[in-house]
């Protein structure tokens, strides 16, 4: 069940006020992959509190960098179930979880960073893994 | 290592690779305890299911994920050869070989028991302690930070998958604020936090597999996965 808009809304904040485009609904997801060229990157955000509280401040730092994605955008594990859903099926065959993120150059997935690569470690650490895959794919 | 929880297992909320035999569990480690190991959201690979190795099938893991088979798995500690977090068995961009993987016991962690900072609390039942670890620690960042004179703002506020999440903050004192003064430093509450702090442990875990700060909580009843959330 999702939780209230106002507890979540600090976490969407966090990212859109990075620049990061929020998908709510598929249509927008839909949108957002139709281009599909250069490089995206997509988070799966999460209410869950350690993970995605080193996720969001991560994918801050990594996409701060010279080298990063030509877009970013996240959708909402648990809030948003519809554009959850359809990015994971735009994805690929990939075991849904979240927080995570999904790195897709010309339409195809060509890095990803479940929960289990994020869960226990701190942001510093997560953002060295993804500049390391902007390095290779952007 | 371990997430944000009141518990000591290190590998609690951490997703784990349980060897028992030619078979690998994959799945997120509630607990090691009585000898046994309970596993959340399980996926398991018998070496040549699918066609693939039991290395081939952790390698894709690691990159992916699993799709879970088992809601909860319970192994004997005893039939478990390796234990191992998923993560180590990540292969990063450009790295050719497999990566080396440590493993830990499967047996349970014997409890560690942290010396407590001295609180004045002026004759009152201090609502918090605080480990030595992290009294220490405090005072390493007011200074780092150029925060002396600042009080650490310990908070409870709604949000987390559990209900209720944790926070610690460098703050000012404001009216109606329990105080409780440990060396260097004042331990700043509001009442309404108090009332889920009372009982409430902080500690500090420093290294390479330290989460930073932990509150451990004897009055969670229920804590989410990733452990910084919890509800009473």
């Amino acid at each position: 069940m999702p939780y209230p808009e106002q507890m979540v809304a600090p976490m969407r904040a966090e990212l859109t006020s990075a620049g990061v485009q929020e998908l709510r609904t598929t249509a927008e997801v839909e949108s957002f992959f139709a281009q599909n060229t250069g490089t995206a990157l997509v988070l799966v955000n999460s209410v869950c509190g350690c993970a995605a509280g080193s996720a969001r401040p991560a994918l801050k730092s990594a996409i701060g960098e010279d080298t990063s994605p030509d877009r970013v955008a996240t959708v909402f594990a648990g809030q948003d179930l519809e554009a959850t859903a359809r990015a994971r099926e735009l994805f690929g065959y990939v075991p849904p979880s979240s927080p995570s993120m999904a790195l897709i150059k010309d339409g195809e997935l060509v890095h990803f960073v479940p929960r289990h690569m994020i869960e226990g470690r701190d942001a510093l650490s997560i953002a060295q893994d993804l500049t390391a895959a902007f390095a290779e794919y952007c | 290592m371990g997430t944000f929880h009141d518990t000591a297992d290190p590998l609690h909320g951490i997703t784990v690779v349980a060897e028992a035999g030619n078979t690998v569990y994959v799945g997120r480690c509630h607990a090691r305890e009585n000898g046994t190991i309970l596993l959340l959201d399980v996926d398991q690979h018998t070496d040549g299911d699918d066609g693939k190795t039991n290395q081939e099938y952790l390698e894709r893991a690691a990159r992916f994920g699993v799709w879970k088979k088992h809601e909860k798995l319970t192994l004997n500690a005893d039939d478990v050869t390796g234990l191992s977090p998923l993560s180590n068995h990540f292969r990063r961009p450009g790295q050719k070989t497999a990566p080396a993987v440590e493993t830990v016991t499967a047996a349970a962690p014997a409890p560690v028991v942290k010396e407590l900072a001295t609180l004045e609390t002026g004759g009152v039942e201090a609502p918090v302690q605080l480990t030595e670890a992290a009294a220490d620690e405090v005072r390493r960042l007011l200074v780092a930070e150029s925060r002396e004179g600042q009080g650490l703002r310990l908070a409870v506020s709604g949000g987390g998958c559990s209900g209720l999440v944790y926070k610690v903050e460098f703050d000012a004192q404001k009216e109606g604020d329990i105080v409780v003064a440990c060396e260097g430093f004042d331990v700043l509450m509001d009442r309404k936090s108090t009332i889920y702090l009372r009982g409430v442990t902080l500690d500090h875990q420093q290294g390479l597999s330290g989460r930073g700060f932990q509150f451990n909580n004897p009055n969670a009843s229920n804590t989410c996965g990733c452990g910084e959330s919890f509800s009473v």
